[in-house]
């Protein structure tokens, strides 16, 4: 049998493909372009490289990380992005203002509802459009919904990491009955597309509250028993303590936002910090921890849970009357300008920076993604730990693959 | 020639099988009957002369065949009771209430791919669920499910078993080694680095056992733990036995301590390049160690086969057919029509004008039938020993084997450092502690009888 060479593989070509064995190799077969790669990409005594995805069962949509390993160690890592790339971006310079925020709905398919806030925001800003109070209500009271039904699906993910069957099924309950409450809302179980320039898509209706009003009788009850069977877990605590360990100034110059950086102890809240909204009239805390490990950051984002209750609640006895939508011409074309809105997310800051050159479409639009940032900060948090832990610690700080690759 | 073949096409498959295989059939019994004449005498001479051996066979044939339906039973309850704790519904489709999936299952890995991926040892790679499977296997020739229902009574029985299912990781080490993969080579060398920590704290925490029975033969044991619940080993050996659970949890692979086939961590371990049926050999011997698992914890701490309590009254039934004579055929001929129309008469009476006469008398026989089956079992419960020793040993080891899966779909994964710190710094110093107490109690109560 004729020794073929090393050649690379076709989808992509930083997997060597040796003919002979036919065993992926996670080197490049391209001579080292920066001294990081030379350095990551040669093996000191007793090290091996594993390659991790994009086919794991448990990385979290199609995300490759090569790891380099001494025994179970991780030595060092590094994650190979862009097997989800859709040109997002480049989509929505051709499409007009309207439909650009569907392409945005799937970025982070698990809270879509805030992937259409922020360009939405942007658009209004651009347009210096108002929108009805009504309309700013329904914004938060379903985002809201949508936060606890993200946080409700992590915590499930971040038992099944560490090897848990049951809470992954427990959450999918509590965010089943969130979703089926905003499909009756907005038409859709996944990506809602809800959001208008101006408004909603619709007004609240019969089966939407009765199906919330259910669900809030019942609600704290449902987590805090799904809380019940990790929080109190021996073994699950005992993982996650001092797992992943990251520290404010590194969370900060590593531009973490949401429950991650507030895991580190900033109380920092795009809500609080830069209102949007009507934000300003509702009461909630900004739950922080100082610890920063994984722990921190998975009681964190149950707290946050229990206040997005409390604004739920709150949404509901404030809800004014009147139209949800404003009066605003079909084709719309802006003044040539910039504008940048951001949201707090489940996962962080959603953002959207807008250039508009006075077409119907938008001349540029950029879009901000917390996950894509957070994944930047494994590299610092992995080395030392060990392999079983790899995927904790990336649970841990609940990137949507979705949303990284764009 | 042509009316033959016409009229042999003409036959449906299983009328082809049958005309083939009659004649042979016809001339097999002929045989046997010539044989059996011509040799009876001496083959049951030879056999008479070497029970031991022929008993070794028959029990070596029940234990394998006996495997199998038992990891069927076990995957069901583990489908099932892991889909009840997680608010679904689980199988339903296959059988009543999806209890055949598993069989289905079973048929379906043997008809899939056996894939050999190029640069694996074949013949290691081969071998490696075989190893797994028999260690598995042969452990269970020593487990006395009644009395004088038993493989095998060795006086080393414990020994034995210790030593055979410490070649289970032998396999799965093969395994781990031969399929060519990094993700089974951490698998394969998680589970050498586990089994071998987790065989010293079993070992030991039984040795106290040992010392209080005197015998390392599992009959024996059993033996003496007849009588109430409380002279089982479990209230002598408290500690023992929990370090036993634990440590036998840990051999078995499964949940706190399946790290050796973490999904979220290492794909499937071991098995990861595995499939088909040698894939299968390796599902049905984790699920085999289970059940052997829970066997041996029964046996050595929770009475073996003696019922928890002792009937405060003698009863005995006498169980002679010949004695009974013409009773037991209208016994047998009228007792199930009379209580088929008894029961199907409230049922007809009571079920209004929605159940037909059929439906009744359908209801009627087999609740009849249940009936009989309950008085039937009831009286072998009372009249045989191993009868009642078998009911008993399988509904406690069934808890147990609910205990794991009950476990599995609680508890999360412990890390590979946490589980050696465990096992080195907790259950050994636990065991060797046990066996010091054990021991100078023994002394003690010596010492104070002889004076």
């Amino acid at each position: 049998m004729p020794v073929s060479p090393a050649h690379a593989s076709a989808d992509d070509p930083r997997v060597t493909l040796d003919r002979e064995l036919g065993v992926f190799e996670p080197v490049p077969p391209y001579p080292p372009r920066t001294e990081r790669e030379a350095e990551f990409y040669t093996l000191g005594d007793g090290e091996m490289f594993i390659n991790m995805g994009p086919q794991h069962p448990s990385t979290h949509g199609v995300l490759r990380v090569v790891l380099k390993l001494d025994g179970e160690k991780v030595v060092d890592l590094d994650p190979v992005l862009g097997y989800l790339h859709r040109g997002v971006e480049k989509l929505c310079e051709n499409a007009d203002y309207h439909q650009a925020i569907c392409y945005t709905d799937p970025l982070e398919y698990v809270s879509s509802l805030f992937n259409e806030w922020a360009p939405v925001l942007a658009f209004e800003k651009l347009m210096d459009v108002q929108v009805p109070r009504r309309a700013e209500y329904i914004r938060v009271l379903s985002s809201e919904l949508n936060r606890i039904a993200s946080h409700a699906l992590f915590l499930g993910w971040m038992a099944l990491d560490l090897g848990g069957l049951t809470p992954i099924l427990w959450s999918f309950i509590e965010r089943d009955e969130i979703v089926d409450m905003l499909a009756s809302l907005t038409g859709q179980r996944m990506l809602f597309n809800y959001f208008r320039i101006g408004g909603v898509n619709g007004d609240l209706n019969h089966e939407f509250m009765s199906r919330l009003g259910d669900w809030m009788s019942k609600a704290t009850e449902q987590i805090d028993s799904g809380n019940a069977l990790l929080n109190e877990n021996e073994i699950f605590v005992r993982r996650m303590r001092g797992l992943g360990t990251i520290d404010t100034a590194t969370a900060l110059r590593m531009v973490m936002t949401g429950p991650n950086l507030r895991a580190t102890g900033v109380p920092f809240d795009i809500r609080r910090a830069h209102p949007y909204s009507v934000f300003p009239e509702l009461e909630f805390d900004i739950p922080t921890r100082s610890e920063g490990d994984c722990l921190a950051r998975y009681l964190l984002r149950m707290d946050e849970i229990k206040q997005s209750l409390r604004i739920i609640d709150q949404c509901l006895h404030h809800m004014p009357d009147g139209p949800v939508m404003a009066k605003l011409p079909r084709l719309m074309r802006p003044r040539p300008g910039r504008a940048y809105a951001a949201v707090e997310g489940p996962r962080g800051q959603y953002s959207t920076y807008a250039m508009s050159d006075g077409t119907d479409q938008p001349f540029r639009m950029r879009i901000h993604d917390p996950s894509f940032i957070h994944l930047q900060s494994v590299g610092l948090m992995m080395p030392g730990h060990l392999i079983a832990d790899t995927m904790a610690i990336m649970a841990s700080l609940d990137p949507i693959m979705g949303g990284v690759d764009k | 020639m042509t009316v033959v073949n016409r009229s042999w096409n003409r036959l449906s498959l299983p009328g082809k099988i049958i005309f083939t295989a009659l004649p042979v059939m016809i001339v097999l019994a002929f045989a046997t009957v010539l044989g059996i004449i011509l040799l009876g005498g001496p083959v049951l001479d030879l056999l008479s002369h070497n029970l031991p051996v022929v008993r070794f066979v028959v029990a070596v044939t029940i234990v394998l065949l006996m495997t199998v339906p038992t990891a069927f039973l076990i995957i069901y309850m583990e489908m099932k009771i892991i889909a009840l704790m997680n608010l679904r519904i689980g199988p339903d489709r296959v059988g009543p209430a999806g209890s055949l999936l598993s069989v289905v299952h079973g048929l379906k890995v043997l008809m899939k791919e056996d894939f050999t991926p190029t640069g694996a040892d074949p013949i290691v790679f081969t071998w490696a669920p075989v190893v797994t499977y028999l260690a598995s296997v042969m452990t269970l020739l020593v487990i006395p499910f009644a009395p004088g229902i038993f493989g095998q009574d060795l006086n080393l029985g414990l020994l034995y078993f210790f030593a055979i299912g410490g070649l289970s990781v032998v396999g799965l080490l093969m395994a781990g080694w031969s399929s060519y993969n990094k993700y089974s080579l951490l698998g394969g060398l998680r589970s050498a680095a586990q089994v071998v920590s987790y065989e010293i704290p079993l070992t030991l925490s039984v040795v106290g056992l040992i010392l209080l029975a005197g015998t390392m033969s599992l009959n024996q044991i059993a033996q003496q733990q007849s009588g109430w619940f409380t002279d089982w080993f479990v209230f002598r050996q408290p500690l023992g036995f929990l370090i036993f659970f634990i440590a036998a949890t840990a051999e078995a692979n499964r949940t706190p301590f399946d790290l050796t086939e973490a999904d979220s961590e290492i794909v499937a371990g071991f098995a990861t390049e595995y499939s088909g049926m040698r894939f299968g050999f390796f599902f049905f011997a984790e699920y085999v160690n289970v059940f052997i698992i829970s066997a041996l914890t029964v046996t050595l701490f929770l009475g073996a086969w003696n019922a928890p309590f002792q009937w405060p009254w003698q009863v005995t039934v006498n169980l002679d057919p010949g004695a009974l004579g013409i009773e037991l055929l209208i016994l047998f001929a009228v007792v199930p029509l009379i209580l088929t129309l008894a029961f199907a008469a409230p049922i007809w009476m009571l079920g209004g004008a929605r159940v037909k006469g059929w439906m009744a008398l359908l209801g009627g026989f087999i609740l009849a039938n249940l009936a009989l089956g309950a008085i039937v079992v009831g009286i072998a419960y009372i009249g045989f020993e191993w009868v009642s020793g078998l009911l008993w040993f399988l509904g406690k080891t069934y808890v147990l084997v609910f205990t794991f899966v009950w476990m599995r779909g609680t508890l999360p994964r412990v890390r590979i450092d946490q589980l050696m710190d465990f096992a080195w710094k907790w259950l050994l110093p636990a065991s060797l502690l046990n066996l010091f107490v054990t021991a100078a109690a023994i002394v003690v109560f010596e010492s104070v009888k002889a004076s």
